[in-house]
């Protein structure tokens, strides 16, 4: 640490001096999480994590354009049979299904889907995990007995059947998935925000702002959040991976939405027409894509955590 | 409370009077159901002081003694349990809502360690503010003016500051900025726990200063909380020093640093080490810790550890009692009542050690 | 072996010599070299105690890592560290582990993180016993009792946990556990810093009966100038990785030579004499220097009330007034100045004009 120096003293008797012109600001929201996340790019494992995942927005975002057919569309030749299981050619770049349908097509959609499923489920996931976690950690007594009694039975539900069976219950759309994820997955989000809030609560500054009249609003607002964020951006982070995997496991399955085209679901068509081991221009795009995106944003989290924990940092 | 030389007209800010202040252990469900009670640690445990403007008052005692817990009763971030707390006439012990919040305005507490004390995410001018957000005074222009006054009265020129990060700061800078961050509000009474106990000897002096000029210049009353008498000679004028969540002795400063009467203050006392060998006291040494609030021996409290107890000690508690120089103390060997009433127990004398541990053994161990 | 024979084998243990010269220590952190300690050098006779004092960030922890081995890896360690004439630093850890606790014992400041929670106090010593010596359990054992003895716990504690004990008593394990071996040479870092003041007299009374009875030699790391005034012969202040001033310590507390002591003398706390005046109590202005780019002249000059220009420009000389050594241009003026130094004005116009 850095220590500077002794700022001149005002010489003379302790007395209110005139009004020095002065401004308070502090570091907005924005600024500090645009500083980490600087700070998190340093660290090269972080930037490839960062460079991977954007590009896969962008091929998100523009996959219909992207798409040279429709991913349903069943391919003809043009004897005018279907062009089932053709390697990859000038037409169809990553050749086609046992459908006749174009793998790249079905890839690129792919890229839509894997992202709004971490993405809405993880904001879902971090939005009750953190307010389980603060409101159970920062009251405690009777808050927290219920609160994490609600949390112990959500962590004794099994994970897989769980979701089996309650997918095949409400039916197999985009909504049940996301629904499912997010009432797996925010149980051990709580318990983790849960025990950062209770180290954040014995902060010295936490029991000075209570002495000096601060509301619980303004204490959870104003020093328990700031400082337990890095917590639920780690959390958010880890359940965004988990989300697409647990929708890819689902597809595979065979509960994934027969209206959208996942990568999970291309594997299980794959899998299921007997295909998996033959063409392996469609087995292939799914399961590295999957590997990358998850991988990134494991590498993204972990650089985070690094980096942004200040006694790592400031050394 | 005794009379004390030179307070003149001095109002009172602070009175507490018997103030107690227990904490119940959390007990499991099955000694629940068994109807067993939950225990007690009687961590305070009927306490008087008197605050006036313009007056430190000094409080010392090991850890655990209570003297952090009577802080803390006093600005009520513990409720008291017993006794009461008046702040300029007003029972204030059991304050909540709107008088609460208002008296939270008029008493500031400073804490030990200025590393954890300041959020490390705010600025300077963030976090002297905060105070007055809290309690929603004045608009943006007027909260800044206070934070720029605030930072002139502990000597942190504000225009040069108020964007660092308490990162960026000394121990004794952050500490300055603790006390700015109290004074923001224009209180009347703070306490100050432990301030300069975790800072380095060398940057102690003007800290302590520091909270002697603010007392004298703004009439603050403060608490000192100390466990090393030797900074309380400094700056108090009145010392309480505490055991086990009583007073035993309290008086002038002067007098009971100079010559103390309860063996406990003398031993604090004798437990300076000298910058000169040759005035190093005789040491007794004291058995065992400080017992736990949760088992308070009967009798005086001191007499577990006391080098000259006798059995009247163990039977009775000795009550405070007033003695020459306006002040007053807590033990049999100088107040002979307890002892009229019990003839048949021995009563302790000064200076006959009747229980102090075998230093003697040092020479059977290691030849 | 019997305990009688243990015993007798490490009674006849001399006391040993520490002459530690030219040690410097340079941390390598994100932020390029951190020159902890600069040229450290000084000399504990055999039997005697050696006071290390200064402030935080002044080294002194650094030194006693460098000479138990105990620096990270990769950092920049020079000089010479002569126990009983065998150089210590740098040793590899088969080395290392012959010196630890048989010839040079570590007193640490927090006892917790000496002491391994899963086994009891007694299994540690006897461990340590029995890692150097060729003794069986019941021996090993039998010494421990004697070393509890020896700090004032009772033997039957020993089969106790480390969690099961008040700070207090730990530090006293801890100095059983160091002197179950009877090195020749007893590091104690700290010792008594985080306890109450009753039980840190105690402690140093404990420490100072244990060394008076059995001659040890021992270096004293510690804030506190008056624990040293009270227990060691020779001083060494050290200030911002140097070593300052040095000497006998009723002349380097008694008659400082160097400013930095001085302020440090009258910024101890003392107690009133009854009609005396109180003397003032007075604070050092600002701050420890940077060591990532210390100041290129003597590192007290920011601080100093009595800096001139060559100060800052020049690093001091070690002056030697007999077997009194200071690090400062004006050794000559030092009566001039400790008059000086005494009075609360001479820091405070100081502050001000910085």
């Amino acid at each position: 640490m850095t220590v500077a120096p002794d700022p001149a003293p005002v010489p003379g008797p302790v007395s209110s001096s005139g009004a020095t012109p002065i401004t308070i600001r502090g570091r907005s929201p924005w600024a500090a999480a645009w500083d980490s996340l600087r700070l998190m790019m340093r660290d090269s494992f972080a930037l490839i994590g960062v460079v991977v995942l954007s590009v896969f927005v962008v091929l998100a975002v523009l996959a219909p354009w992207l798409a040279p057919y429709d991913p349903f569309q069943a391919m003809m030749t043009e004897a005018g049979r279907l062009n089932r299981l053709s390697p990859p050619t000038a037409a169809n770049p990553f050749g086609t299904t046992g459908f006749g349908q174009d793998v790249l097509s079905q890839f690129l959609y792919g890229f839509r889907v894997a992202l709004m499923v971490g993405l809405v489920a993880a904001v879902a996931v971090g939005f009750i995990s953190t307010l389980f976690g603060v409101l159970s950690g920062y009251f405690g007594g009777l808050v927290d007995d219920v609160l994490m009694r609600i949390t112990d039975v959500a962590l004794s539900i099994p994970t897989l059947p769980f979701a089996i069976v309650a997918v095949a219950l409400l039916g197999p759309s985009i909504e049940n998935i996301i629904l499912v994820i997010t009432i797996l997955f925010w149980r051990n989000g709580a318990r983790i925000i849960r025990s950062a809030v209770l180290t954040e609560k014995e902060r010295v500054y936490v029991k000075w702002a209570r002495a000096a009249g601060a509301s619980h609003f303004h204490i959870i607002m104003r020093h328990i959040l700031p400082n337990v964020f890095r917590v639920v951006f780690l959390w958010i982070t880890m359940s965004v991976a988990f989300a697409i995997l647990t929708e890819a496991s689902l597809s595979f399955l065979g509960l994934g939405d027969p209206k959208a085209i996942s990568w999970g679901q291309m594997l299980n068509t794959a899998f299921s027409s007997g295909n998996l081991r033959t063409a392996w221009w469609w087995v292939v795009p799914p399961s590295v894509a999957l590997v990358l995106l998850v991988s990134s944003l494991y590498l993204i989290g972990r650089a985070y955590e690094e980096q942004t924990n200040p006694r790592l940092r400031r050394r | 409370m005794s009379e004390r030389r030179g307070e003149g007209d001095r109002a009172t800010v602070i009175e507490a009077e018997g103030l107690k202040t227990h904490f119940q252990a959390r007990s499991g469900i099955i000694s629940a159901l068994v109807g067993q009670k939950p225990k007690v640690a009687r961590a305070l445990d009927g306490v008087d002081v008197t605050i006036r403007e313009r007056e430190v008052v000094g409080l010392v005692g090991e850890s655990g003694c209570g003297k952090s817990t009577l802080g803390m009763s006093l600005v009520r971030m513990y409720q008291p349990t017993g006794g009461r707390v008046r702040y300029r006439g007003e029972d204030i012990t059991r304050a909540e809502g709107r008088a609460l919040k208002d008296y939270r305005r008029q008493a500031q507490i400073i804490f030990q360690d200025p590393y954890s004390s300041l959020n490390p995410r705010l600025t300077i001018g963030q976090i002297i503010e905060e105070p007055l957000i809290i309690h929603r005074i004045g608009n943006a222009a007027e909260r800044r003016e206070r934070v720029a006054r605030a930072m002139n009265l502990v000597r942190i020129p504000p225009a040069e500051n108020v964007d660092r990060y308490p990162s960026d700061l000394s121990g004794g800078q952050r500490q300055r900025i603790a006390i700015a961050r109290a004074l923001v509000l224009e209180p009347k009474f703070i306490v100050a726990d432990e301030p300069v106990s975790m800072l380095d000897v060398s940057i102690q002096a003007s800290v302590l200063e520091l909270i002697d000029e603010l007392s004298r210049e703004l009439g603050l009353a403060v608490l000192y909380i100390s466990h090393d008498i030797a900074t309380v000679g400094y700056i108090c004028d009145h010392v309480a020093v505490m055991y086990l969540g009583r007073i035993v002795e309290e008086g002038p400063a002067e007098e009971i640093l100079a010559e103390p009467l309860h063996p406990y203050t003398e031993r604090l006392i004798a437990a300076i080490p000298r910058m000169d060998p040759a005035e190093a006291p005789e040491r007794h040494e004291l058995t065992g810790d400080v017992p736990s609030p949760l088992n308070v021996p009967p009798g005086c409290r001191f007499s577990s550890r006391c080098p000259f107890v006798a059995p009247l000690c163990e039977a009775v508690e000795p009550e405070l009692s007033d003695q020459p120089g306006g002040r007053r103390v807590r033990c049999h060997i100088h107040d002979d009542g307890a002892a009229r009433l019990r003839p048949d127990l021995a009563r302790p004398v000064a200076g006959r050690v009747t229980h102090d541990e075998d230093v003697g053994i040092l020479a059977d161990a290691a030849s | 072996m019997s305990l009688a024979e243990l015993n007798a084998r490490l009674a006849a243990k001399p006391a040993a010599e520490l002459r530690v010269d030219g040690l410097s220590v340079t941390y390598n952190t994100a932020r390029g070299p951190f020159h902890a300690v600069e040229d450290v050098g000084f000399t504990v006779p055999a039997g005697t105690n050696l006071g290390l004092v200064g402030e935080s960030g002044c080294g002194k922890s650094t030194v006693v890592k460098a000479l138990m081995g105990l620096l990270p890896e990769g950092t920049g360690l020079t000089g010479r560290a002569l126990l009983d004439g065998d150089d210590i630093l740098g040793l590899t850890d088969d080395a290392l582990r012959d010196v630890r606790w048989n010839r040079i014992a570590l007193i640490t400041q927090s006892a917790m993180n000496s002491l391994d929670p899963v086994y009891s106090i007694g299994d540690q010593i006897v461990e340590a016993i029995r890692a150097h010596e060729p003794v069986g359990r019941a021996t090993a054992w039998a010494r421990a009792e004697e070393m509890f003895a020896l700090v004032g716990l009772p033997a039957a504690r020993l089969t106790e946990f480390p969690h099961m004990f008040s700070g207090g008593m730990r530090q006293r394990a801890v100095i059983a556990m160091a002197l179950a071996l009877n090195a020749g040479m007893l590091l104690a870092d700290e010792p008594t810093t985080a306890l109450d003041p009753i039980m840190q007299s105690q402690i140093m009374a404990r420490i100072r009966g244990i060394h008076a009875h059995m001659r040890r030699s021992m270096v004293l790391v510690t804030h506190d100038i008056a624990v040293v005034a009270e227990t060691c012969e020779t001083t060494v202040v050290m200030y911002a990785g140097k070593v300052v001033e040095s000497g006998p310590t009723g002349q380097v507390l008694g008659r400082p030579l160097h400013p930095y002591t001085m302020g440090l003398q009258n910024a101890f706390p003392r107690l009133p004499v009854r009609g005396a005046p109180r003397q003032p109590l007075i604070s050092i202005p600002g701050v420890v220097p940077n060591l990532a780019s210390p100041p290129p002249g003597c590192r007290f000059a920011g601080r100093c009330p009595f800096a001139a220009d060559l100060c800052r420009t020049t690093p001091p000389p070690v002056a030697a007034a007999g077997p009194q050594q200071a690090a400062c241009h004006f050794t000559d003026r030092a009566e001039e100045f400790r008059a000086a130094a005494a009075l609360p004005e001479t820091w405070r116009k100081m502050r001000a004009a910085a």
